[in-house]
């Protein structure tokens, strides 16, 4: 029950922090959605504007992201929860 | 009102993270905190706009008038889709290192864990126990 | 894990359907809301579907270990050799250097859709590589 109490004040008071930063969230300034929005689909050629981001712009990132998903698939072969 | 439920969302992440004792429940608990983080950053994206950040005039002309200037910010939501990824990634090898532990100690409560791992000299595994028995689990440390 | 013959009928006859929507997912994803990850995880959930209904054993018998590992690891390879290209191309690294067709079809965005692909790829083998080593039972 002491745990219970004290993990609830613990949680409480970080959403006490927290909130004080969630009701600051307003809208972001639009140059750069509007750079995307306009230019997107003639410098990519594609129409789907989120994959002409993380394909296009922003392509080292899905780079690294597929070396991660690749490193856990071998950490995951290698570590082998399932045999003895 | 939906900052204050992904807030809600977070909080509740950490609190299952912080009180439960099963090795699993955590890993799930870590889960929620990311999916509260994923669904924060899409929604902080949305409040630019009002539509998808497709452009569908392009493949069907002449179906509905739109403003170019109405489409959601799609910069969040392409960086959310690596971390989706990443969320993935992390859960599976918890999941895994959570199943050699098991293996390893043959418990998955935290409190057990503390002192046997405190005792550990590397010696070899406890012998798995028969397939009658249940093996205990943390169900007593909720 | 074999244990109920109607949910390995209904699933072997269901797997086939989305294995395409997967493959639709992946190569429509420049048109409309998809891409590779969003097809690679169908793709990875028709074969997870596969092992929970019938069994790793079983699922092995139609998607081999190795080849599945072979595929994954080709498949990054060539995410690397076409940033590679595209660098020797005089582009800059994962530049684009393929034409960009009219937009609206579905071989256009040049670079993107082969991106895509590759991408889908790896991400199904790999989900399913992960779900063959979690879910094996030990006879």
């Amino acid at each position: 029950m002491k745990r219970t109490l004290a993990s609830l004040a613990l949680v409480l008071a970080l959403g006490a922090v927290l909130l004080y930063g969630v009701r600051q969230i307003a809208p972001a300034p639009g140059a750069l959605r509007d750079h995307f929005v306009h230019r997107g689909m003639e410098q990519t050629g594609s129409v789907n504007l989120v994959s002409s981001i993380y394909l296009g712009y922003r392509a080292f990132d899905t780079l690294g992201e597929t070396v991660v998903l690749f490193l856990a698939v071998a950490g995951v072969m290698v570590l082998q929860a399932g045999k003895q | 009102m939906a900052p204050y439920l992904i807030l809600a969302l977070f909080l509740l992440g950490i609190w299952g993270l912080v009180r439960k004792d099963n090795l699993i429940k955590k890993v799930i608990a870590l889960n929620i905190v990311n999916s509260a983080l994923i669904v924060l950053f899409v929604y902080m994206g949305s409040l630019s706009g009002s539509t998808a950040p497709i452009l569908v005039e392009r493949l069907h002309p002449g179906e509905g008038l739109r403003r170019l200037a109405d489409i959601v910010d799609p910069l969040p939501q392409a960086l959310m889709l690596t971390d989706i990824v990443i969320g993935i990634c992390l859960t599976a090898l918890a999941l895994t290192l959570a199943a050699r532990i098991y293996r390893r100690f043959g418990t998955l409560d935290i409190r057990r864990l503390e002192k046997a791992a405190a005792q550990d000299d590397g010696a070899p595994p406890p012998a798995s126990p028969e397939g009658g028995s249940r093996p205990d689990d943390g169900q007593s440390g909720e | 894990m074999k244990d109920s013959e109607l949910v390995d009928i209904v699933s072997r006859k269901l797997v086939p359907f989305i294995l395409l929507f997967g493959c639709y997912l992946i190569s429509h994803g420049h048109l409309s809301p998809g891409g590779g990850f969003q097809g690679g995880a169908v793709l990875a959930a028709g074969i997870t579907l596969l092992c929970l209904s019938r069994g790793v054993k079983d699922t092995l018998r139609t998607f081999p270990m190795r080849r599945v590992s072979l595929s994954e690891s080709a498949a990054f390879l060539m995410i690397l050799a076409m940033g590679v290209i595209g660098l020797v191309l005089g582009r800059r690294f994962l530049g684009n250097f393929l034409p960009l067709g009219e937009p609206g079809q579905v071989p256009s965005a040049g670079f993107i859709f082969f991106l895509n692909l590759l991408i889908g790829l790896k991400v199904g083998t790999g989900i399913s590589l992960v779900m063959f080593t979690l879910l094996r039972e030990d006879e």
